[in-house]
């Protein structure tokens, strides 16, 4: 076990490296960020922005660095500073960005020129790191700044005020679903070819197969628009809270940001995503109990006169829940990655939008970050989810 | 052919069969069938409703949209726009992943140990992230891949739309299949491992069979039929999942139709045009509903053949499926 689990972790280091690098190139060759605007400001030649104002914004970001420089930075915080020992302090000429390129003018034979950036003229070495803003780095939880959202502030302001909505909207879905599902599959399995079975793969079928923004749309027409032209009880479209007081029929007035009123924002979103995930989880409970119950072990339990019960729940269930852990290995990653579309189509304030709205306004450095947390967080899923299946499956040994 | 006869016998996957063909072969005479022409902006006639007369006398079934173009022929180009993304991605990045799990299950060593630590790197992604960047990156810098321009013009004249268009579709289509081929390889390779085993293999092998004909007519016949399940729940995968990026705007961008896009736009007139968004949304809901329809069908004609690895391997496709799902949710 002890081997078994210090091999799995450094196997989860290295892949998130890698992911670390891929994600950081890949974000790198994207267009846009924070000089986009600048320079089309500044070539446009009515606002004249200098070139140590320039300088000061790279960096703020960091962009003024090499790359190599830039992704250790970002990743652990490395290098800080020259490197001293005893005393004594190495690299510290060492180049490692360049604050203000040379620029040279070039001038074509039909006489239009222009201007273009070669070699360095203000070059930035270890000794100039030391008065920047000191990263721990992304492995030791510092995100770094935001480019563009919240422009300048710490990235994990902007998490932090997203983290509850997430936490609230996909904790409570994942909790009812599974509690709701669960049952619901067994319940389907054993019963299989019932009325019961018939409606319940119909309902789940439906639902595993609509694309969930389908669902939302639905939803809102039904609910939020067509309830309230009907004038019957209906729900608030988007957001979490809303600014200003209303009225909805048979219940009286909400005032803004009362606790029923943010309940009355959490019902929709939190029912589509309930309603998706039943339809998947009690789906794979039912044939992976439907599996079981065919096999004779559960024909024996049946035959020492076991009550219905204890077969179906004790000894049947038991197998057929294993490989339904596996499918939780995800939920950490999703409890905290927020889920994006259910987000974008309720206005919902959380980490999903958060990620979509940072790829639409290209501030990468949240994206990164956003991505990052999930990969670790699908690792750790991973990790847990194998030693859970050891734990509760004695057939499996860790080696 | 048994499993032919069988799903014959399944009713709604056969008429479901035939729907999808039907929308698809008709899309493909758009310009035919189509009242209006795709793009024909008339600012005039913006917003009118569904089975009833523009301002200016014209006739629209489904209605206008914001700029005045006929929904309803915008439905039947978006047709051709997304089936065709959606039956290329899924064909190219099944036959991928069907080509990797045979080499990689069916040599095993080194290969198997270098491809499978290869799919898993790639799934630890989140897909639908990483789908969300490479389609922002792909509609802001046409040339953020370099696409074949016989390509683009090909899929341009199959899709109704002009190169630039096209070369833009083909992008989304290349990172849905470079994400999208992991998953069937892995599968494929699992069926292929105890496929291996079996003693037909075995005995063709001691007959001096190559291990080319061993893989085509021993390996591949056998793990030909949960992979078509699979193929069918891909495609309805990548119709949805083409939908969800071109909904968010990340996907296919606007004068060419996309049921995605068009549903978009929709979304952000729902409250004065509450009939809208049902447009877009009816062909989505038929399509993925058929879809699946057909892949269960499928299922059940296969299923009278419970053997271990085959049940293994569905209940695989499915832990994918639900896993793809909540990453789009």
């Amino acid at each position: 076990m002890a081997t078994f689990l210090i091999r799995r972790l450094i196997q989860m280091f290295i892949v998130l490296i890698a992911s670390a690098v891929v994600s950081f190139v890949l974000l790198y060759f994207a267009p846009g960020g924070p000089m986009t605007g600048l320079r089309q400001i500044q070539q446009s030649g009515r606002n004249k922005i200098s070139a140590d104002d320039i300088a000061r914004i790279k960096q703020r970001f960091e962009l003024d660095l090499f790359v190599p420089y830039r992704f250790t930075r970002w990743l652990i915080g490395f290098p800080a500073g020259p490197i001293s020992i005893a005393g004594q302090t190495f690299l510290a000429d060492v180049q490692v960005g360049c604050k203000i390129p040379g620029m040279v003018r070039l001038r074509y034979p039909d006489g239009h020129t222009e201007i273009i950036e070669e070699g360095c003229e203000v070059p930035i070495t270890f000794a100039n790191l030391v008065d920047r803003r000191t990263s721990r780095g992304i492995l030791f939880g510092d995100f770094g700044l935001s480019q563009v959202m919240l422009r300048d502030r710490p990235i994990s302001t902007l998490i932090a005020s997203r983290l509850p909505y997430t936490l609230q909207l996909m904790g409570a879905s994942i909790l009812i679903s599974i509690a709701i599902g669960v049952p619901l599959g067994i319940y389907s399995a054993v019963r299989q070819y019932s009325r019961f079975d018939y409606t319940m793969t119909t309902i789940s079928f439906v639902g595993s197969s609509l694309p969930t923004f389908v669902i939302g749309i639905i939803c809102i027409l039904v609910f939020a628009v067509g309830a309230k032209e009907a004038g019957f009880i209906y729900l608030p479209p988007g957001n979490a809270v809303s600014n200003k007081d209303y009225v909805i029929p048979y219940i009286g007035e909400v005032i803004a940001s009362s606790t029923l009123d943010r309940a009355l924002h959490f019902i929709m979103p939190l029912g589509v995503l309930v309603f998706v995930n039943i339809a998947g989880y009690s789906r794979f409970i039912r044939s992976g109990m439907l599996e079981v119950l065919r096999l004779d072990y559960v024909r024996t339990a049946r035959a020492k006169g076991l009550r219905e019960r204890t077969v179906v729940l004790k000894h049947a269930l038991r197998n057929a829940i294993l490989p339904f852990i596996t499918l939780l290995a995800g939920v950490m990653a999703e409890l905290f990655g927020g889920a994006a579309i259910t987000e974008a189509i309720f206005n919902w304030p959380g980490l999903g939008r958060l990620l979509v709205d940072s790829i639409e306004r290209n501030d990468y450095s949240v994206t990164m970050g956003l991505t990052m947390v999930s990969i670790f967080l699908l690792l750790l899923g991973y990790l847990i989810t194998d030693i859970l299946y050891s734990v509760l499956d004695p057939r499996i040994r860790l080696s | 052919m048994l499993i032919f006869r069988r799903f014959i016998k399944h009713r709604v996957a056969m008429w479901c069969l035939y729907l999808i063909a039907a929308i698809y072969v008709l899309s493909m005479f758009a310009s035919l069938i189509a009242p209006y022409k795709r793009d024909a902006i008339s600012l005039d006639n913006a917003y009118t409703t569904p089975f009833s007369a523009a301002k200016d006398g014209s006739y629209h079934v489904f209605g206008t949209d914001h700029l005045g173009r006929d929904l309803l022929t915008r439905l039947i180009y978006a047709a051709r726009v997304s089936l065709t993304t959606a039956l290329t991605v899924t064909t190219v990045s099944t036959l991928i992943g069907i080509a990797v799990g045979l080499v990689a299950g069916y040599f095993g060593g080194f290969i198997d140990t270098f491809t499978s630590r290869m799919i898993e790197f790639i799934s630890t992604f989140p897909t639908f992230t990483l789908l969300l960047i490479a389609g922002s990156i792909a509609i802001q810098n046409s040339d953020a891949i370099p696409i074949p321009s016989l390509l683009s013009k090909t899929i341009g004249v199959i899709m109704a739309i002009n190169e630039r268009e096209g070369k833009q579709v083909v992008m989304i289509m290349v990172i849905f299949i470079a994400l999208g081929w992991t998953g069937v390889a892995r599968f494929v390779r699992g069926m292929v491992l105890s496929i291996r085993e079996q003693l037909y293999v075995e005995s063709s092998l001691a007959l001096g069979a190559s291990h080319l004909h061993n893989i085509i007519t021993h390996v591949l016949p056998n793990a030909m039929p949960p992979i078509i399940v699979a193929y069918t729940l891909g495609l309805s995968g990548s119709l949805v999942a083409e939908s969800a990026l071109s909904f968010l705007g990340f996907g296919i961008q606007d004068p060419t139709p996309s049921w995605g896009n068009m549903l978009s736009f929709a979304n952000s007139y729902m409250f004065n045009y509450p009939w809208m968004p049902l447009i877009p949304t009816l062909p989505i809901l038929v399509c993925s509903l058929a879809i699946n329809y057909i892949g269960d069908g499928l299922r059940d004609a296969l299923d009278p053949r419970v053997q271990t690895e085959i049940t293994r391997a569905k209940r695989d496709a499915l832990l994918k499926a639900i896993h793809d799902r909540s990453a789009a949710s």
